[in-house]
């Protein structure tokens, strides 16, 4: 059962990472890639129908981070403490720069949005790859900021800019923002791979020890018969958005 | 103040935000989903009119919810980790299901719902709507489990320094939750109501061209307060008998007597306004003729917001010192080390930014109110499939 609930983890974690990562690396590459308030609506409207569906994994990861491994839930975050308040701000910021950028019309009040959704985007990056490098070296308290933390921070971002631009180019086909290029579905699975690979190295390097902290087998059982037969739902709605939001007309509510 | 007034004002700065957007959230849901409905069924454009209209209400309001609320699932973590060290193997179940079952789904609904029209079938449409009041309402129940179990751990026993789970059906059916959890979600009705209400006042205290539109809106806001308000009351006064059961001496301190009074105060005025002042001056829409009342409407709108917060401020305050009740102490709860420099920082940080966002919000709201049905972006056109050609330039 704890494999079952660390695989849960694994899956939540990783998956956070390639879709959430095109969000993110997008949201960076906003004011490089869209050079007019016109390009940037384009770009924004792409992704927008995925974000919500997309970072809703990192809340659900959290969730069974304290529902299956709470001793590790309350030791990792707090271990992290300067970085998890970066990150949520961050996520706020950015967070805050897509609901709120199309909500006046004026082109100043649009900018300073999206100047937010920019900064959010790379804050995100920055803060996971510096968290999933001190998790690695098991929590350093005085070495959250040092050089391999910050040489984390860039991998993440580069991967995450990498996969947002693979995004863009799948999603907006030939479209001047892209430079007029085009990517297939099966190169934004690859560079979604890529943008994973940091999450799916730091949990098989860290499975000994979450097994060991995993909640007793009674947790685990109420968990997996409550949560189990939801997972086709789950699964169901998130296909549904792919169905829906793939190609055709850009959406401008975001 | 040292370390513990700290994390306690952190939690309680950034749970009374949060719950300030979730209440108008879990009362517009439904009402948004009915709008949507009749607009499916019938085939009305004013039906359409109106779904857009409150939806965009709700989903401007839907976007502080979730920052407050990602800000409140860390903050067990950051600043709480004892309790995850405690009761964390019974606590935590309900979290990971409301994050699992509840706003995984809700989340993905919601974007199809608001990226989805002119995309989806119109049913399928609707049918986003209904499920994310469904998943709400199981964010809301999951939520109401966690808290009871802190105001009275129920179905759990201490096993060497710990508590571990025996019976999870009496997390379920804990006392303190049957008639909190009804309570809860009656005050957002009301408060969705009261919202109605308030907007349509003012457009027709204005006499904008909408008078048919906010005239059925008005209509629908004060049914929605008297229902909402009525069970609020109802299952308000209904808890007394649980708490006098399990947590004897609750209100018995100043702060949570006063926020106890106050909101039973707002919750029966209320109620008597709205059914025996509101409700029967919809006849022949005399509420909606009758101008200098109107006024009196708006006003009434941040009550059931004040009375929401007064009644967690109870609950909360009459649970000290106790984080979970006859258990663990809230301060030894604490996670070990942390600084009041380090806590400070933090707190100035969330409820800066939150407290920032929060008042942008509400006056992004009040702008849509003041807008009105004319212009909104939500269902509104899409941008083309092919970007606009750049314009020819001739030398």
């Amino acid at each position: 059962m704890e494999i079952l609930w660390f695989g849960t983890l694994a899956v939540l974690l990783i998956g956070y990472f390639a879709l959430e990562g095109f969000d993110i690396g997008l949201g960076m590459l906003l004011p490089v890639l869209g050079r007019t308030p016109a390009d940037r609506d384009r770009l924004v409207g792409a992704m927008g129908p995925f974000v919500l569906a997309n970072e809703v994994w990192l809340v659900a990861l959290v969730g069974t981070l304290f529902g299956a491994f709470p001793i590790l839930e309350g030791r990792v975050i707090s271990g992290l403490y300067p970085l998890v308040v970066a990150l949520l701000l961050s996520w706020i910021l950015r967070d805050a720069g897509l609901w709120f950028r199309r909500r006046v019309g004026g082109a100043s009040w649009r900018s300073v949005w999206d100047a937010a959704l920019c900064l959010g985007s790379a804050g995100l990056a920055l803060t996971w790859g510096m968290a999933l490098i001190a998790i690695v070296r098991g929590l350093p308290q005085d070495a959250l900021f040092d050089p391999p933390g910050i040489a984390g921070g860039i991998v993440v971002a580069a991967v995450f800019a990498f996969h947002g631009w693979t995004f863009a180019a799948w999603r907006l086909p030939g479209e001047p923002v892209v430079g007029g290029r085009r990517r297939s579905s099966p190169a934004l699975l690859g560079s979604a791979c890529v943008a994973a690979a940091p999450a799916a190295v730091a949990m098989a390097a860290l499975a000994s020890p979450i097994l060991d902290h995993a909640a007793p087998a009674a947790t685990l059982t109420v968990l997996s018969v409550m949560v189990l037969p939801c997972v086709p739902i789950m699964v169901g709605a998130q296909l549904w958005i792919w169905r829906t939001f793939a190609r055709g007309a850009v959406p401008t509510f975001f | 103040m040292d370390v513990v007034d700290l994390a306690r004002l952190q939690f309680a700065v950034t749970g009374s935000l949060h719950f300030l957007f979730v209440v108008l959230t879990l009362g517009l849901a439904p009402l948004v989903a009915i709008m949507n409905t009749r607009h499916v069924l019938s085939g009305n454009p004013l039906h359409e009119r109106m779904t857009r209209f409150w939806g965009q209400i709700y989903v401007i309001n839907y976007a502080l919810g979730i920052f407050t609320g990602l800000v409140m699932e860390f903050q067990f973590g950051l600043n709480w980790s004892g309790l995850s060290h405690y009761a964390g193997d019974v606590f935590g179940a309900p979290l990971a299901m409301e994050t699992l079952l509840a706003f995984f789904l809700e989340s993905t609904f919601l974007g199809l719902w608001i990226f989805g029209w002119h995309r989806l079938p119109k049913k399928a449409h609707l049918a986003c709507i209904w499920l994310v009041t469904l998943t709400a309402y199981a964010s809301a129940f999951f939520v109401m489990v966690a808290n009871s179990f802190l105001q009275h751990p129920a179905g759990a026993v201490e096993e060497g320094g710990r508590l571990v789970l025996r019976d999870f059906g009496a997390l379920l059916t804990n006392p303190t939750l049957v008639f909190a959890l009804p309570h809860v979600i009656s005050a957002g009705l009301m408060t969705g109501g009261f919202v109605m209400f308030g907007a349509s006042a003012y457009h027709l205290f204005r006499r904008t061209a909408e008078r048919e539109f906010f005239v059925r809106s008005l209509r629908i806001g004060v049914v929605a307060a008297s229902i909402g308000a009525t069970f609020t009351v109802g299952f308000g006064f209904a808890q007394f008998g649980p708490i006098g059961s399990v947590q004897p001496d609750k209100f018995d301190g100043a702060v949570q007597g006063a926020a106890l009074g106050g909101m039973i105060l707002i919750g029966e005025l209320g109620q008597f306004v709205v059914l025996f002042a509101l409700l029967p001056l919809l006849f022949r829409d005399l509420l909606a003729r009758w101008r200098w009342l109107h006024p009196v409407l708006m006003l009434m709108v941040p009550l059931p917001f004040v009375a929401a917060i007064a009644g967690w401020i109870a609950r909360e305050v009459g649970r000290q010192p106790w984080l979970v009740y006859g258990r663990l102490r809230v301060a030894d709860a604490l996670t070990p080390g942390m600084t009041t420099g380090g806590l400070t920082a933090s707190l100035v940080a969330f409820a800066g930014v939150l407290g920032l966002l929060a008042v942008v919000d509400y006056a992004l709201i009040a702008r849509a109110v003041r807008r009105g049905p004319g212009l909104v972006a939500l269902g509104a056109p899409d941008l083309p499939a092919e970007p606009a050609p750049a314009p020819a330039r001739s030398l």
